[in-house]
């Protein structure tokens, strides 16, 4: 199989950098684990703010409808349920739809593979009831299923400060927010202050001891600063914050620079979100974890570069493109995020981590 | 760190490592072992790790592995349990007309002392129900097995430093001088001198070799191996192909490509191996493959062993060779003999760098 462009990953990133380029009339496939398009989007029910100014704010699955809206008509061949497991010596990927595997030839790849979850850990916390926040969301929103009834979250970061508001929409009582650091990591103060107008106690410099339960977590230690104290639960939400997904660069031979306010270990690329493989891009959580307005402008970005580097596009009209989008991108990111960015961007030519596969 | 040494060895790999640990076995202290890496982390780390005699060509080279398979329990005896199996090992074929062929192998092999038999389809089937029932026959042998490479290696080493072997890791030679009949070792962290210098530098013997102004024909052939999920011991032999490792996953593997330094994988090979693996093994189809790697291993030109001294170098020592794990506790045997006693138990003429001319 052939196509101009590759878009692993088919979440927010992946879907505007295929409009960005399907429009232009490139001929472009997606490929996805999922059953649908949007990635995370689908079981995201807060409102999303700031978006890009072509949008406006909307709830995370009504922006995946509207972003599969815009491909639609166009052409772009989506692949779902499908994996990208490696890649050809001739450098085509190697695509399976868990039956078999068969080689997609692309002229540029764009890899938008989003992020994952880290876990925290702690005694017993791989019992039944122990997930990761993102895991509870997916459960209630997505699969409408409760993930339990009685709560406690560990971390308290604005996606753990969402999480928990949309448990308690569900009927899940949020018994209390456990935090290590001496105060909440969430930028985003009013839902802080709303869990806190809804009697959740925050537990600062604390953590969790110890789980006990039959075969599912029924009770936990917390280690306060100066007690323990024990909660019934049936339902432990943590929050260790999450990481690009990096296989697939790995597996391309790209290099990697470290950046601690874009989640860790990141592809280095340039400001055209071209990596140091000139046929591979990147766009989305992998380049950086960040919030939904600047992932979907990192993949218009990248769309627009490889539309440029496939000539459906000039040079000209694609430099005014990147650097409106840019001047965006500094605008709606958080500011520690974009200066982190912007130090890896000008590692592009240092990276840490180069040929790997050179023994 | 000390700079003067008797010995120097270049290259911390199964071969280097195992002449530094034979060395420390005759005299403590004065041997020292550098590795631009780290031990493993080349060919030696990345190894379906057979112990491997049978179907060897020709049959002196053969018989040259098979007095090293002999050896490997002792070792085991020696620096501790490095996992070493005598499985005994299986060669299948899946058309009668290789039967000839094998039979002709096993002669040549009965000559020089080495049982192999070719087995029939009933007799295979029986050794390995697992095997495909189309298989034709095999030939086998009882000497074959496998050994696990990373506790072969940090056993050689934690013995050799036991002994007073020096390690300088990470570590990366520069430059070799020869002065006042002495070898100045230039590396990244200072410079060492010594009076026995050894090249096990394996893929990059040539590379070492050169700093000498001496030409050592080793090239880099690349081998990519598959890995499954554990699963239940049910392979009891090394087969030519594929083994089972002690946590239950199936090691598979037997591509060999010439791509330089390039440790990448391609999925071209990777369904190359998984197709062969099922072919021999069809309940394999089933497994889940949860890794791919690939080792850069060293092949001199003709395919043979490069041991012993260097020809019109005083003191100076040449180990390089394919089958490193195989060989090395011969190697590392032989080499020691060399350099303390100036003479080998068994003759190692044929495998001298002299023959490249």
């Amino acid at each position: 199989m052939k196509t101009d462009v590759l878009i692993i990953g088919g979440g927010p990133a992946g879907l505007s950098a295929a409009i960005e380029t399907a429009s232009r009339g490139l001929d472009v496939t997606i490929v996805d684990e999922a059953s649908q398009l949007g990635g995370q989007l689908n079981q995201q029910t807060q409102t999303l703010r700031p978006l890009p100014s072509v949008y406006e704010p909307m709830r995370g699955f009504e922006l995946a409808y509207k972003l599969i809206e815009q491909i639609k008509g166009l052409s772009v061949k989506p692949l779902l349920n499908h994996r990208v497991v490696g890649f050809y010596a001739d450098g085509s990927a190697g695509i399976t739809d868990e039956e078999n595997v068969f080689p997609v030839k692309a002229k540029k790849i764009i890899v938008a593979s989003g992020a994952a979850e880290k876990a925290v850990a702690f005694p017993k916390w791989t019992m039944p009831g122990i997930m990761t926040i993102g895991a509870a969301q997916t459960l209630i929103n997505r699969d409408f299923v409760m993930a339990g009834r009685e709560a406690v979250i560990v971390g308290s970061s604005d996606f753990a400060m969402e999480t928990a508001m949309q448990l308690m929409a569900v009927g899940t009582r949020v018994k209390a927010i456990i935090e290590k650091q001496s105060e909440v990591s969430a930028i985003d103060q009013e839902k802080v202050s709303e869990l806190s107008r809804n009697g959740i106690p925050f537990y600062f410099n604390s953590f969790i001891k110890e789980v006990r339960g039959n075969g599912q977590v029924e009770q936990i230690d917390i280690e306060l600063p100066d007690e323990v104290i024990t909660l019934n639960v049936d339902l432990v939400c943590m929050d260790g914050g999450r990481m690009p997904i990096l296989d697939v660069f790995y597996q391309l031979g790209c290099s990697f620079g470290f950046q601690e306010e874009l989640g860790g270990w990141v592809p280095q690329y340039s400001n055209t979100f071209q990596t140091d493989r000139e046929d591979v891009f990147i766009a989305g959580n992998a380049a950086g974890i960040s919030t939904q307005g600047p992932l979907l402008l990192t993949g218009m970005i990248a769309g627009i570069s490889v539309s440029e580097e496939l000539q459906a596009i000039r040079s000209a009209e694609a430099n005014e493109m990147r650097e409106t989008l840019w001047k965006e991108l500094g605008l709606l990111e958080y500011k520690e995020v974009y200066s982190g960015r912007v130090k890896h961007l000008e590692n592009f030519t240092s990276p840490i981590l180069k040929d790997q596969f050179i023994s | 760190m000390e700079t003067n040494y008797e010995t120097i060895v270049i290259g911390g790999g199964v071969v280097g490592s195992g002449i530094a640990y034979h060395l420390s076995e005759r005299y403590k202290e004065g041997v020292l072992v550098l590795d631009k890496k780290y031990p493993m982390s080349g060919t030696s780390g990345s190894t379906q790790a057979w112990v491997w005699v049978h179907n060897k060509t020709p049959s002196w080279y053969a018989e040259f592995s098979m007095y090293s398979a002999e050896l490997y329990p002792y070792l085991s005896k020696k620096i501790g349990d490095v996992e070493y199996k005598r499985t005994g090992g299986l060669s299948p074929f899946f058309n009668e007309s290789d039967r000839e062929k094998a039979e002709k192998l096993a002669e040549s092999y009965r000559k020089i002392g080495i049982k192999i038999k070719v087995l029939s389809r009933e007799e295979v089937l029986e050794k390995e129900p697992y095997m495909n029932p189309e298989v034709a026959g095999a030939t086998y042998s009882s000497i074959d097995g496998n050994v696990n490479p990373f506790r072969l290696i940090d056993m050689y080493m934690r013995a050799a430093k036991r002994n007073g072997v020096r390690y300088s890791t990470y570590n990366k030679v520069t430059e070799i001088k020869k002065h006042d009949g002495k070898y100045a070792v230039v590396s990244d962290n200072g410079a060492f001198e010594c009076k026995n210098l050894i090249l096990a530098g394996g893929t990059w013997s040539r590379e070492i070799g050169d700093m000498l102004g001496v030409k050592i024909p080793v090239n880099q052939l690349r081998g990519q191996i598959l890995v499954s999920e554990p699963l239940k011991p049910f392979l009891n032999f090394t087969i030519s192909g594929l083994r089972q490792a002690n946590n239950g996953e199936v090691l598979m593997g037997y591509s060999m490509e010439e791509a330089g330094f390039n440790r990448a994988t391609t999925l071209d090979v990777i369904q190359e191996t998984a197709n062969m693996a099922v072919q021999y093994v069809p309940g394999l189809r089933k497994a889940k493959i949860v890794r791919a790697f690939s080792g850069i291993r060293a092949m001199p030109e003709d395919g043979f062993p490069i041991l012993g001294k260097v020809p019109g170098h005083e003191n100076l020592y040449v180990a390089a060779t394919h089958s490193g794990v195989t060989l090395s506790p011969l190697i590392g045997t032989l080499i020691t003999e060399l350099i303390m006693d100036g003479e080998t138990s068994i003759p190692i003429d044929r495998y001298s760098l002299s023959r490249f001319g």
